[in-house]
């Protein structure tokens, strides 16, 4: 049974930045959305609401980061990038300030639907000269990340999981590393954010259809240790099947592929992810379903891959966790 | 059609929202109880749009740029006639043309996509200018929020749509004082709105933004200035019509439980009367 962690976030972002006058909270008026409310109210002098105005935000933060302080900005992905993008270069990145940007609801996790969903800003981050990119994939990710990105001489961007979240790692996010989940020897998975959940799950019926995983989970997608991948792929027999809740151009799957393809590596690749697509709004389980990015979709990738057919239904995968469904919960939903 | 027509119909749409979001589990009732009395004015009283030709070239266009409250946009859209009524109880369902941000793409009579705030005006002032270049008459309206008003977008089409002389375009701030996580005064105050729309160099109306006798006053071709875009300033309540809910900022998107549902349908249904 996985356990379910509530509202980590809130928690660990107090935990960590209370009392530290250096770093400030920053707000865009999605402040329980970010949950960062009960930080708010306990701790006012170092909150600092900027209302509906992501594009001043960005540039005020890197003011703050001019001057030491070290903001960590809070409002749903899709906000941070793509309205304030200049400012993001001009103010944040090019001169490095030590800016945290905590982006909520990443990709297919909002119901929100199109102009809500961050499904592109991998492929735009890593573009980034001076970028960090960080991504949670549980609870214990969530609790460890304002420590890892504080950690940086530089901006990070962090896809951040609110909300009932489940506990999959006992070990806190270290800094460039990756997770291997699973040392297997036939094809090699790798996953990142929710999705690795999604891989865990289809783990067990994959072994008993006799296939051999060796599975990866990357919480840092930049910097990236290359080498240590190659090594992974060196030793699966098949080739690589990476999942991720993004657009396959420019996020995990082209990491990947741009890895293999600098050192030569003749094996087969199958990235699964939104397929040069915008989603539809609607629940997260069923958005998976729908585009690929589930567990299911990583047995047919991995079937693709080796040539062969599972007879692998919704119900020989690992119980999914249930998540809570009540008004609260929905309430929060945007 | 006369206040008293419009008033039942507002009531009526109030109701089915309130329905929806409870059914749905999800919404934004607050600012959309705020901006249903607009809405119908606009559609039933002004608006010229036809729903049997959704993109007649000669339609009047209205952008619902605080799109997070579609829902109240999709009940206006099937009380005229755009989209079935029984089509509401699809809201946010898997599959559903009614997501939780209007999409121009699958729902008939949506003008654009909104949803990131700050976003509607400049694409109604380029439709404005659009309608100057080709000659046309049409007109285009709207509506934002005055918490929206603090992104910077904004403030640069009104530069430009008075710059352009577009007295072809209205904007409604849909003023109920609070945003989604406090008030206006708490977070970036720009209250008053009039001085400041007045300095940029448009044509201002402030009214209740409930009273349908004064909306649609406003949104009349009669009312304004040669040569400036129009303003108003609409009054209103977040919740509004709903006690418990009104001018309260924790029903920004809260969900009614079903004592609260009750409640809030039984006052709806006494005020129609
Ligand atoms: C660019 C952007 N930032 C943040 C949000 C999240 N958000 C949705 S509604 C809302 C508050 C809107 O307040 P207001 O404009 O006053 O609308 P109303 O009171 O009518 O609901 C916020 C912050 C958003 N949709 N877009
Ligand atoms: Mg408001």
């Amino acid at each position: 049974m996985v356990e379910m962690v509530s509202r980590p976030y809130a928690r660990a972002f107090e935990a960590f930045a209370a009392g530290n006058p250096d770093i400030l909270c920053l707000s865009a008026d999605l402040t329980s959305s970010c949950e960062i409310d009960g930080f708010r109210d306990r701790h006012p002098d170092q909150f600092v609401s900027l209302g509906m105005a992501e594009q001043n935000m960005m540039s005020f933060a890197g003011g703050l980061g001019l001057a030491g302080f070290r903001p960590f900005l809070h409002t749903f992905g899709v906000f941070m990038y793509r309205r304030p993008y200049d400012q993001l270069i001009a103010s944040i990145a090019y001169p490095r300030r030590k800016v945290r940007l905590m982006g909520f609801l990443p990709g297919v996790t909002t119901p929100g639907g199109m102009t809500h969903q961050a499904i592109e800003d991998i492929a735009v981050m890593r573009s980034i000269p001076n970028m960090t990119i960080l991504e949670t994939g549980d609870a214990t990710e969530v609790e460890s990340i304002c420590a890892a990105a504080d950690s940086v001489d530089g901006p990070v961007w962090c896809r951040v999981l609110r909300g009932s979240v489940p506990r999959l790692f006992d070990t806190p996010i270290r800094l460039g590393e990756m997770r291997v989940l699973a040392a297997g020897t036939d094809v090699l998975v790798v996953t990142s954010g929710i999705c690795t959940e999604e891989a865990m799950r289809a783990r067990a019926a994959l072994a008993k259809a006799g296939v051999s995983i060796r599975h990866l989970h990357l919480h840092t997608i930049k910097p990236f240790d290359a080498a240590a991948l190659l090594d992974h792929i060196g030793s699966v027999k098949h080739g690589v099947v990476t999942l991720e809740n993004h657009v396959t151009e420019g996020g995990v799957g082209s990491l990947v592929a741009e890895t293999m393809a600098d050192a030569g590596i003749g094996k087969r690749l199958i990235r699964l992810g939104l397929k040069d697509s915008f989603a539809h709004g609607g629940s997260r389980p069923y958005l998976m379903r729908y585009y690929g990015l589930d567990a299911l979709a990583l047995v047919r990738g991995i079937a693709d891959l080796t040539g062969a057919a599972f007879d692998i239904t919704e119900e020989d995968l690992a119980a999914a966790r249930v998540d809570e469904v009540h008004s609260l919960v929905k309430a929060e939903a945007l | 059609m006369t206040p008293a027509e419009l008033r039942r119909i507002a009531n009526r749409i109030r109701r089915r929202d309130v329905q929806a979001v409870f059914e749905a589990g999800a919404g934004h009732i607050g600012g959309e109880m705020s901006v249903i009395d607009l809405l119908t004015c606009l559609y039933f009283h002004e608006l010229s749009v036809d729903p049997a030709d959704p993109l007649d070239p000669e339609r009047d266009r209205l952008i619902l740029s605080k799109g997070h409250t579609a829902l109240a946009l999709y009940i206006v859209l099937s009380e005229k006639g755009f989209i079935p009524k029984q089509e509401i109880s699809t809201f946010l369902g898997h599959r559903s043309r009614l997501n939780g941000h209007p999409n121009r793409v699958y729902v008939p009579g949506v003008e654009t996509n909104t949803g990131p705030l700050g976003h509607g005006l400049p694409v109604g002032v380029g439709m404005a200018k659009a309608a100057k270049l080709d000659r046309r008459s049409w007109r285009t309206f709207v509506i934002t929020g005055d918490g929206e008003m603090q992104e910077g977008s904004n403030w640069e089409a009104i530069m430009t749509a008075a710059q352009f002389r577009l007295d072809n375009l209205t904007l409604i701030i849909d003023h109920n004082r609070l945003q989604q996580g406090a008030s206006l005064a708490d977070t970036n105050e720009l209250a008053p709105f009039a001085p400041k729309l007045a300095a940029f160099g448009w044509h201002v109306e402030e009214i209740d933004g409930h009273d349908p006798a004064g909306i649609c006053r406003a949104v009349s071709r009669a009312t304004g200035t040669p040569d400036k875009p129009k303003c108003i300033v609409a009054h209103t309540n977040k919740g509004h019509g709903i006690s418990f809910m009104s001018d309260n900022v924790a029903w920004h998107h809260k969900v009614p439980n079903v004592e609260q549902y009750e409640q809030a349908m039984a006052e709806l249904a006494e005020a129609a009367e």
